[in-house]
Parts: C-alpha cells; sequence; structure tokens
C-alpha cells in the first residue's frame, strides 16, 4: 500500500522555517523528537525538506524517535508524588501513533 | 446588469497612488502605473513559524499584536514570571511578573496588558504593564488558575477557571477594580477567551466541563451569558484572537493526553465556527495575540519543547490585483 505520509527530522529554527506559501501548499504536523510529517510523494514537501536540510527517516524509525521523547516524559511523571499524579489536570503524557 | 457607479455609488476614480484602504469589490486607475486596480478578499489562509521564544513554557499568557505581543508567566518548569517581547520576528526578554505562575490570564497590548489570576498564591493576583514594567493592582475577588481573560488593560473580564472545583465566575474590570457579575451558564476550566474587545462583550469556547472536554461556546453581551453554537472540534486548552463577530480559535486538546494535541483553526463569524488550516504543531496550553486576520500562537505543551514554538496565522483579508487582458 502506497504510504500517505512521510517522516523527516528537522530543527524548527523560528521564522521561516515553515512559510506560509508552504503552509498553504502542503499540511505539515510536528511531533516530539523534531519530528516532522508531510505529505508524502509531494513535490513541495520534497522541496520543503531540501530547504530545512531534514533527515528523512522511515516511519518507524520515526517513531521509535517520538516514543523516546514520550517515555522520558513518562518516566518523569511516573516519578512525580501521588498527590501530583491524582491532579486532573496533569494527566500522564500518552503514546503517539504515527500514521503510514 | 448594475453598473459599477450604482454598486459603489462612484465612477471609478483615478489615482497616483493606491488607496490606503480599498473596500472589497473597489476599481480604481492607476494612473501612475496606467493599469486597472481591484481590490478583493483574499481567502488564502494559513500558518508559519514564528521566532522561537528565549523561555519555553506552557499555561502562559500573552497580549497584544502579532507584530507586537507579549508572552508572560508560565510553567518552564519551573513556574517563571518571563516576559517577552515579539517584534514580528524575534521574541526579547523584558521584566518578569513580579509574583512568578502559571494559568494565568492575559488581556490588552504590549504597553499596556494585564495579568491576573493564576496557580501562585491566592491566584488573585493582577498586574498591569505599562510596556515597561509590571505593577500590582487590585485582586480578583475569585482566587483561581487556569481562566481566561478578555478585553484590554482598563476594560476586562475574567471568566471562568478552577478553585477546587471548575467555576463559572466572572468578573469585569474598569480599570481599578473587579466586580463579580453573571456567571457562565457552565462551569469550566481551561477555556478558551481573548475573543472580544473589551468587558462589554466576550466570548468563551471549548474548555473542561466536569463530563470531559467541551464544544460549548458562551457568548456575553455585558449582562449575561448565552449559549451559542458549538466549535467544530470539542477542546480545552483553545487560544484565540478578534472580536465576537469576527474571531479566531487554535490549538488545545481533544482529549487523552498528547495523542490529542490538535492544532485545528476555527473562525467565528458572529454565530458560528467554520474550520481552515491547522497549525503545524498541535498543542494544548499555549498563548495567543492578534486577531482573525493576523494572530499569533506561542508556547504551550509539553514545554520546553513546544513551549518555545511560535506560529503566525494569516487570515483572510482585502488585497490589491492588477486588471490584465492577457
Amino acid at each position: 500500500m502506497a504510504k500517505t505520509y512521510q517522516y523527516c527530522v528537522a530543527e524548527n529554527w523560528g521564522k521561516g522555517f515553515i512559510d506560509h506559501v508552504e503552509s498553504h501548499r502542503i499540511t505539515f504536523k510536528g511531533y516530539p523528537a523534531n519530528v516532522w510529517q508531510v505529505p508524502a510523494y509531494n513535490k513541495h514537501a520534497n522541496l520543503w525538506i531540501a530547504k530545512v536540510a531534514g533527515v528523512v527517516k522511515t516511519k518507524d524509525e520515526a517513531q521509535a524517535l517520538v516514543d523516546a521523547e514520550v517515555q522520558a516524559a513518562q518516566a518523569a511523571w511516573d516519578a512525580q508524588t501521588d498527590e501530583e499524579k491524582s491532579d486532573e489536570r496533569n494527566p500522564r503524557p500518552a503514546d503517539i501513533t504515527l500514521e503510514e | 446588469m448594475a453598473e459599477y457607479k450604482e454598486i459603489h455609488g462612484t465612477k471609478i476614480r483615478t489615482y497616483t497612488t493606491n488607496p490606503d484602504n480599498p473596500i472589497t469589490g473597489e476599481v480604481w486607475y492607476n494612473d501612475t502605473d496606467n493599469v486597472l486596480k481591484f481590490a478583493f478578499t483574499n481567502t488564502t489562509t494559513a500558518w508559519s513559524t514564528g521566532g522561537t521564544l528565549n523561555t519555553g513554557r506552557e499555561s502562559l499568557a500573552g497580549a497584544g499584536i502579532q507584530t507586537a505581543a507579549l508572552a508572560f508567566g508560565g510553567e518552564a518548569p519551573p513556574n517563571t514570571g518571563a516576559t517577552e517581547l515579539y517584534n514580528g520576528s524575534n521574541w526579547t526578554e523584558l521584566n518578569d511578573l513580579s509574583t512568578v505562575r502559571y494559568g494565568l490570564a492575559g488581556v490588552g497590548l504590549y504597553t499596556a496588558a494585564l495579568a491576573f489570576g493564576g496557580n501562585t498564591g491566592p491566584g488573585a493576583v493582577t498586574e498591569s504593564f505599562n510596556g515597561t514594567n509590571w505593577t500590582e493592582v487590585n485582586d480578583l475577588n475569585t482566587a483561581r488558575n487556569i481562566l481566561t481573560g478578555i478585553g484590554i488593560q482598563t476594560s476586562a473580564l475574567a471568566v471562568g477557571g478552577y478553585t477546587t472545583t471548575r467555576v463559572a465566575n466572572t468578573e469585569a474590570w474598569n480599570g481599578t477594580n473587579w466586580t463579580e457579575v453573571n456567571d457562565m451558564n457552565t462551569a469550566k476550566m481551561r477555556l478558551g477567551g481573548n475573543i472580544g474587545v473589551d468587558s462589554t462583550a466576550g466570548l468563551a469556547y471549548g474548555g473542561s466541563e466536569p463530563g470531559g472536554v467541551t464544544a460549548n461556546t458562551e457568548y456575553y453581551n455585558g449582562t449575561n451569558w448565552t449559549e451559542m453554537n458549538n466549535l467544530s472540534t470539542g477542546r480545552d486548552s483553545p487560544r484565540g484572537g478578534g472580536t465576537t463577530t469576527a474571531g479566531v480559535a487554535f490549538g488545545g486538546e481533544t482529549g487523552g493526553g498528547s495523542p490529542g494535541f490538535t492544532g485545528k483553526t476555527e473562525l467565528w463569524n458572529g454565530s458560528g465556527w467554520t474550520e481552515v488550516a491547522d497549525m503545524s504543531t498541535g498543542r494544548p496550553s499555549h498563548a495567543s495575540a492578534g486577531n482573525q486576520t493576523l494572530a499569533l500562537a506561542f508556547g504551550g505543551q509539553p514545554a520546553p519543547s513546544n513551549g518555545a514554538a511560535t506560529e503566525e496565522w494569516s487570515g483572510s483579508s482585502v488585497t490589491t490585483k492588477t486588471v490584465s487582458a492577457s
């Protein structure tokens, strides 16, 4: 099955990292660990990855990077006191599943 | 067929330079460039990245416009009183809040802002910013955290939040004191605000009710709250900007923690919401500045990674085009 998305790692440097024209042409989705999801087989997405010097990752590689960051956040949450954990405003960070 | 003159009440005018504020549909002749011009509503709406905050954080507050925005307070962690000014490209550090806190609300402009509520101390502390320093002023009547704000430094609303439970309390600020006014219909915390120009009209949307995340929208007319059409996507911690007839709401959490972080953006036209382009980094507990046409989202969960990110919203605007025969 053809994939819908591709993934890369790139650090958001701020202004100009994603501009209005790029954002209008394709849909970006940012994840922990500087992982970015953009459409697969898309000229504008490929041009953007080149612009930001993104390191292309397979979905499994990107998932592993996201998992590592989420697991670190979960470990930090687990180390909190019971009182802190019971606060409904402070839920445990949940797993994130990347799309194919 | 109606003629241009019948519609606009004038013949096509000749200008040496384009008019400063053309209205949608206006046509004119530019005799410097020898071209016919017209104004139309550009409906290209999109987010782009902006400069990153110096102090990444969540549950902060914001004020101002897209090219002169203020970020203050929040949880890095630890809790911070850091105040930063955005100039359209970069964030610069200014003097800190006197009372360090997160979960506070903010309104106003960067030269005249107001911060109120939050998690620290009694949670009622109000501070006024003059562009340089924060000064403590009179407290809220009901101390609370994760509330929202609407208005400006001299005329504002403090809405909802959490004390030991979710509250529907609304207080109006007249520049000197807070006064209790009528409650919202439903108690909620982590709700969206900053849509409305002063204490006489405002919109509260989304948030967390006892039953969970809500899409509920309520309109305040200066006296009472009225239920309006819901957000298309229910979420807590959305942020936004604009007026009660032209607002924008963005970001939040749809439930279930980080997989539910959303960048969904919706436009408010005075009676209902319409979904438009998403932010690239979905996140709750961020802050906002600006209006429906030019807005800013900054900070948010998880800090400090998402907590430093800024995105600039460009909504529809009146744009000038040249009539071409080709």
